[in-house]
């Protein structure tokens, strides 16, 4: 490699790095699957690799790499389109615009959620732990917790809506909203 | 079904294909319902990407594994690529986040304190809020350096670690030089506290202060803001105060000391009685014997004597236990450990120990391990995501080792978090070779219990050479996982016997701090 291109590479490595958890959340709010984010993330950042050279690094990385990001989300649904669990096209693209519009909100919101995970009772912080720090699977938590798997869903659903009423508070009352 | 429940089920890929149809006409007609969509869906998004905060281990965040990737591999061709290819695979968790914490002070020491928000203890953090102390004493020491020692009943508002208000009861409060300009209000009053001593008693509408040392600023209400100096007081009503009135802090460290030495004292005579218990195995105190010019010896005291069970620390140091007084061993670096050898065949066991776990930072921490992994010897340690994890194994007919398919395990619920790590639990496990029954408990609690589907009745336990708080002496040219514990262990008796709940309870009660 000639030192213009390695240079080359070590800025795409760094951008990839430096915006995957903004590129995972946009893909996977417009697909809601994990493995098919994680897919999806990696065929963009392929992607984003090789046309790397049409990147204008005087504008900002996110929104040029939500393009690609955009298209592998359809490539993906037309592959999969018999999956009937996927949103139709209409849907992702209100998703998709409604996403650029809300994404300082959104950010913001992140920012607030650590706080409101540290005020979380010990049982919700367990929760936490063993469905997202450690991807235990439902029957792994239903048999670690003995707890059914109705109570299981209900429990995580709880979880989800008390952090997301925490962190709108705090938005509020930061006058935020 | 309604929209919030739908997303849920979207979530966690539980929806039928009606609520998806559902959901998505939801989505189509109402801009509001999309954005609580994007919410939820992002919130969830971020917590799956979320790094691991405090102790390394305790959550490690697990990587989906795909092997779908590898359908490109002959895309991959440039050294460009293979570098990028290990930051997709192994995404890097973002890699700048630091953990963060809200707390403003902490709970450093309680005397027979009781909160109304529950269970406080001490070393717990304490956030922004309000706290309720309905009886005994508690010393709260502000991230700004500040302490304050309140006595029940009382109601404190920590607003910040520079900032506290005192709705009643009676608080003193120290700031050194570096605390400076420490707020507390009062009903009426605020007072601004340039480095000193003072104490502050509320009752209804009114407030007393008195200076014992250095300067306060007081601000009232449509007054001008009067300097208050050592000695002086303040007060709202009419009546004189006297420094006899306020809260005494020598005579409180006095009761918080004496209180120590009289559970020093009663888990000392609780274990000269429990080294008598003829199920003892071998029973360690962890007292540091003051004639053991090596310093390393680590003595059962069950009775009668065995002595030939008695303990050799490596490398682990001495330091203090339970109550200043007691002797505790303390395991660090990767070759601490204390050497035994249990000699004996057994139909059930007991482990019961008291640690201090500091932090869950390998896979496997180790408790009690025998060398090796022999048929019919158990292995005890702390597994990472902080439950306690208890393994027996047997060989079947012409195997020479035991393998997953013999490999009998029984965790508990995790039980070591940041909220337990750095104080003194209460630990054990029973187990019988009748019923195949694995109990775990903590501090006296159940949080496990379980018979494994490989248990087969009768099968004798035995133990040979072990050691506590790491695992395995590597033969030459075989290097030993790193398994130590972090942190320290104050006592630790091994029975041969399956002892019942309420003995376990028993000594949770006597030899708790």
């Amino acid at each position: 490699m000639d030192p213009a291109s390695s240079q080359r590479t070590e800025e795409i490595v760094l951008l990839l790095t430096q915006h995957q958890e903004s590129l995972f959340r946009y893909i996977f709010n417009l697909v809601t699957c994990e493995a098919d984010a994680r897919d999806i993330l990696q065929e963009t950042s392929l992607a984003l690799c090789r046309k790397f050279d049409q990147y204008d690094s005087t504008r900002p990385f996110l929104p040029w790499a939500y393009r690609f990001a955009y298209l592998q989300v359809q490539k993906h649904r037309e592959k999969s389109s018999r999956a009937p669990l996927m949103f139709s096209e209409d849907i992702i693209d209100m998703l998709a615009l409604d996403m650029e519009r809300m994404a300082p909100e959104l950010d913001q919101r992140l920012q607030f959620l650590e706080g409101c995970l540290g005020k979380l009772n010990p049982k919700d912080k367990e929760l936490v732990t063993n469905r997202y720090a450690m991807r235990q699977s439902a029957e792994e938590m239903m048999q670690r917790l003995s707890v059914s798997r109705r109570t299981l869903f209900r429990n995580l659903e709880l979880l989800r809506v008390r952090l997301h009423d925490c962190v709108s508070q705090q938005l509020q009352s930061e006058g935020l909203v | 079904m309604n929209l919030e429940l739908l997303i849920h089920a979207k979530l966690e890929g539980e929806i039928t294909p009606e609520q998806h149809a559902e959901l998505e006409d939801l989505l189509r007609g109402d801009c509001n319902a999309r954005r609580l969509y994007l919410e939820l869906a992002d919130q969830h998004a971020h917590l799956l990407q979320r790094p691991t905060s405090n102790t390394s281990r305790l959550k490690p965040s697990s990587i989906v594994n795909r092997t779908v990737w590898w359908r490109n591999s002959t895309l991959i061709a440039s050294a460009a690529a293979m570098i990028l290819m290990a930051y997709v695979i192994w995404p890097q968790k973002h890699v700048d986040k630091e953990a963060t914490s809200i707390g403003a002070a902490m709970l450093s020491q309680t005397l027979d304190a009781e909160f109304s928000q529950g269970t406080l203890h001490s070393g717990d953090t304490i956030a922004p809020g309000t706290i309720t102390l309905n009886k005994g004493v508690a010393q709260i020491e502000f991230f700004s350096g500040a302490t304050a020692l309140i006595e029940g009943a009382a109601q404190i508002q920590i607003i910040s670690a520079w900032e506290a208000r005192c709705m009643s009861g009676r608080v003193r409060v120290h700031v050194p030089p570096a605390a400076k300009g420490f707020l507390m209000h009062a009903p009426d009053v605020k007072l601004e506290d340039l480095g000193t001593e003072f104490a502050l008693n509320v009752n209804g509408k009114n407030s007393e202060v008195h200076v014992f040392d250095g300067e306060v600023i007081a601000h009232s209400k449509d007054k001008a803001p009067s300097s208050l100096k050592a000695g002086m007081s303040l007060s709202s009503t009419k009546g004189a105060v006297s420094p006899r009135d306020f809260l005494p802090i020598g005579e409180i460290q006095g009761l918080i000391r004496q209180r120590e030495q009289t559970r020093f004292e009663a888990w000392k005579t609780w274990s000269m009685e429990a080294r008598k218990d003829p199920r003892l195995i071998a029973y360690y105190p962890f007292n540091h014997l003051g004639d053991d010019k090596w310093d390393r010896m680590v003595n059962t005291v069950a009775e009668p004597a065995m002595n030939s069970r008695n303990g050799g620390a490596v490398g682990a140091r001495w330091a203090q236990g339970r109550w200043p007084g007691k002797a505790a061993l303390e395991f660090k670096r990767p070759g601490d450990r204390v050497r035994m050898n249990l000699d004996g065949t057994y139909a059930a066991v007991t482990f019961a120990c008291w640690v201090k776990v500091d932090s869950v930072d390998k896979k496997y921490n180790s408790l009690l391990l025998t060398d090796g992994y022999e048929s019919g010897e158990p292995h005890w340690q702390i597994y990472e995501d902080g439950s306690l994890m208890f393994s027996i194994g047997y060989t079947g007919p012409g195997e020479k080792r035991i393998t997953a398919k013999t490999n009998q395990m029984y965790f508990s619920k995790p039980v070591f978090s940041a909220d337990s790590l750095g104080r003194w639990h209460h630990i054990a496990v029973t187990y019988d070779n009748v019923s195949g029954t694995v109990l775990q408990y903590f501090d006296g609690k159940e949080v496990g219990r379980e018979v494994s589907s490989l248990h087969q009745p009768g099968r004798p336990i035995v133990f040979g050479s072990c050691e506590f708080g790491n695992w395995g002496v590597s033969t030459q040219g075989h290097p030993f996982p790193i398994r130590t514990l972090n942190g320290a262990i104050d006592e630790f008796a091994i029975y041969q016997s399956a002892l019942s709940a309420a003995d376990i309870q028993t000594m949770f009660e006597q030899g708790k701090p």
